[in-house]
């Protein structure tokens, strides 16, 4: 019995440090507005929130259940618009409009599932990538209702009254600031629940081995469309979020296959089927993609003297560096595969791991019965 | 009344007679062997029998209720256990949460999951092992492993598809006493084996099949001395 000792000392000891450390981030997060006064930065932080709810939207069936969704824009879209039209159309406001907009992504996560879920593996990937591009196109043309490509632009939200004081105007980026993080932490103590629940171990069962699960007395299909219908639940919400604090979509920026990938990404940077994976996820992509953006790379490179602003490859540099988003995220993509399979997370804690105890950590015999348990 | 009867089995793929006119009852307590070359049914058999495959025609009654075109999480649920002929540890998890996971048939709290997988782990002499991944076990573990993950699911029934496969002679004395033990324990077993002499050992009958047909059926002498046994296996000439 003495080995056991392992399990409560992860459980009640080591556990304790890492739950002070998340503590104290998220009481630093909420006092963040306070002290630090740039639009900027709370603009940053707030598409960090919206990238973290994303990825572990995504990472509750990518991650745990295996299943790579690569339409996940569809219950993105779908809560943006849902909660969108009707407030700029019947002026029912948001905070009523987000439950319709949950009600839609629901029935499409149960709509999609139950034709998607009959394939597996790369098939399955193919047939969300193809639903989210049907709803795309419905979205796209369907212009008496949805305006079409020209998007719907938000005019203003209402401000929020709570028992006869206003809470807030929405003209700040605070309100949103809050609204992304607790959005963001929400979808972190999701996963967590999933990840310490009955549902979660079932999850990771069909993740490892779908026959074997099956014959463990798993009803694959209803697990696996538990699992669709919360992370397109939280997907959407995080539609709906991104539709407020922006203030314009279109079919281009909140159903593109690109924004699907995106999800992904997040998840497999960060640390697939971890909880913390899709927050280290965000932290890479956002700063990443807000520093390509505003073209810091080439400035980068410019004053460290490396290429010179006025010289061919400068001006080359200068122009495209900003659009070459694509091509960067590949890039990392391939590397991170490369090197981090199981993403910056799981490479940061083999690292750890490595430099704690060194070598004779993981024995493994050759054969069972030889060791002496025979 | 027998734990498991089947009548008439056929499976069909194609054109292809997999298994055909089936004909066996599994009375319980026993170990029935499943014998036959290879390809002549019997991986095919458990498959129809746990739900992986509709059976083209016939009936599999289990407890007395008929089971075909129940799916195999539904099987599980009744009372029936497969292993696999090719393992299949859930690599990621550890070798606790594997057994953890069929415990959880069972019951909706990780607590007492937790507590069965461990006993699971112990009676199988596993526990030191409890932590690691299954992945990383050798060949024997994951066969130990993979019978205490259905044996975690409390079965009646268990049926085991060559777990003495690619197995050492120490490991495989292992899992004979295992099997023996669990016979023990009032469980019912179905056990596809490869080497004579340990279905010999363990079986009180033994079932042949040869290109999907039941060859011969009786206690475990009686099937060696049939000539139909011996032909099937060594061939018409050592027929004298």
């Amino acid at each position: 019995m003495k080995t056991f000792g392992r399990i409560p000392l992860t459980a009640s000891g080591f556990a304790a440090l890492p739950l002070l450390i998340v503590a104290a981030v998220v009481a630093a997060l909420f006092v963040f507005p306070w002290l630090v006064a740039s639009p900027y930065l709370l603009h940053l932080m707030i598409l960090l929130f919206l990238s973290v709810a994303m990825g572990e939207s995504w990472n509750v069936i990518g991650g745990y259940c295996g299943q790579y969704s690569v339409g996940h824009a569809a219950y993105f879209g779908v809560g943006a618009y849902a909660a969108l039209m009707l407030l700029q159309y019947k002026h029912i406001a948001p905070w009523w409009g987000v439950w319709v907009a949950i009600a839609a992504a629901l029935i499409i996560s149960l709509l999609i599932g139950t034709i998607c879920f009959r394939l597996r593996g790369p098939y399955f990937v193919l047939a969300s990538i193809a639903v989210a591009e049907i709803i795309r196109l419905v979205v796209l043309n369907w212009k008496q209702l949805t305006n079409g490509a020209e998007g719907i632009l938000l005019v203003d939200i209402p401000p929020l009254m709570l028992g006869g004081r206003l809470v807030t105007d929405w003209l700040s980026k605070t309100p949103f600031y809050y609204l992304g993080l607790i959005l963001a932490l929400a979808t972190l103590l999701v996963n967590y629940l999933v990840q310490h629940s009955k549902l979660g171990y079932y999850l990771q069962a069909i993740r490892e081995d779908q026959d074997a699960a099956h014959s463990l007395g798993i009803n694959l299909s209803f697990y696996k469309n538990v699992a669709l219908a919360i992370s397109a639940l939280f997907t959407a919400l995080s539609g709906v979020f991104y539709g407020l604090y922006i203030g314009f979509i279109d079919p281009a920026s909140v159903l593109g296959v690109d924004l699907s990938v995106q999800m992904v990404l997040i998840c497999i940077i960060g640390g697939i089927g971890t909880n913390f994976g899709p927050v280290v996820g965000a932290l890479v992509l956002v700063p990443l993609s807000e520093a390509l953006r505003a073209n810091l790379l080439s400035k980068f490179l410019f004053s460290i003297g490396v290429v010179q602003e006025t010289s061919r490859v400068g001006g080359f540099l200068k122009e495209n560096l900003a659009h070459a988003h694509v091509l960067i995220y590949g890039i990392l993509v391939v590397v991170v595969i490369l090197f981090m399979p199981d993403g910056v997370l799981g490479f940061g804690k083999k690292l750890i791991a490595r430099r704690a105890r060194p070598l004779s950590a993981t024995p493994t015999p050759l054969v069972g019965g030889l060791d002496g348990s025979a | 009344m027998a734990l498991l009867e089947i009548r008439h089995l056929f499976k069909f793929f194609g054109g292809l007679a997999a298994n055909s006119d089936i004909v066996c009852s599994v009375e319980s307590g026993m170990i029935m062997g499943l014998i036959g070359p290879n390809g002549s049914g019997k991986t095919t058999l458990f498959n129809c029998i746990t739900g992986y495959y509709p059976p083209t025609k016939g009936e599999i009654i289990f407890k007395g209720q008929r089971i075909n075109g129940l799916k195999p999480d539904r099987v599980c649920k009744l009372g029936m256990a497969r292993t696999w002929q090719k393992v299949r540890p859930l690599a990621k998890l550890s070798v606790l949460e594997n057994v953890m996971v069929g415990a959880l048939a069972r019951t909706g709290s990780l607590k007492v999951a937790r507590r069965a997988a461990l006993h699971q782990l112990e009676l199988m002499r596993m526990e030191n092992r409890a932590n690691s991944l299954a992945g990383s076990l050798s060949i024997g573990e994951r066969k130990k492993l993979e019978v205490a993950r259905v044996l975690a699911t409390q079965p009646e029934l268990l049926l085991l598809d060559e777990v003495m496969g690619g197995l050492n002679p120490v490991e495989s004395e292992e899992i004979i006493q295992l099997i023996l033990d669990i016979k023990k324990r009032g469980l019912t077993q179905v056990v596809i084996e490869h080497d004579m002499k340990a279905i010999m050992r363990i079986s009180d009958r033994v079932m042949v099949l040869n290109s999907g047909e039941k060859l011969a059926e009786g206690t475990p002498q009686q099937v060696v001395s049939n000539p139909d046994v011996v032909t099937a296996y060594l061939g018409s000439a050592h027929v004298a």
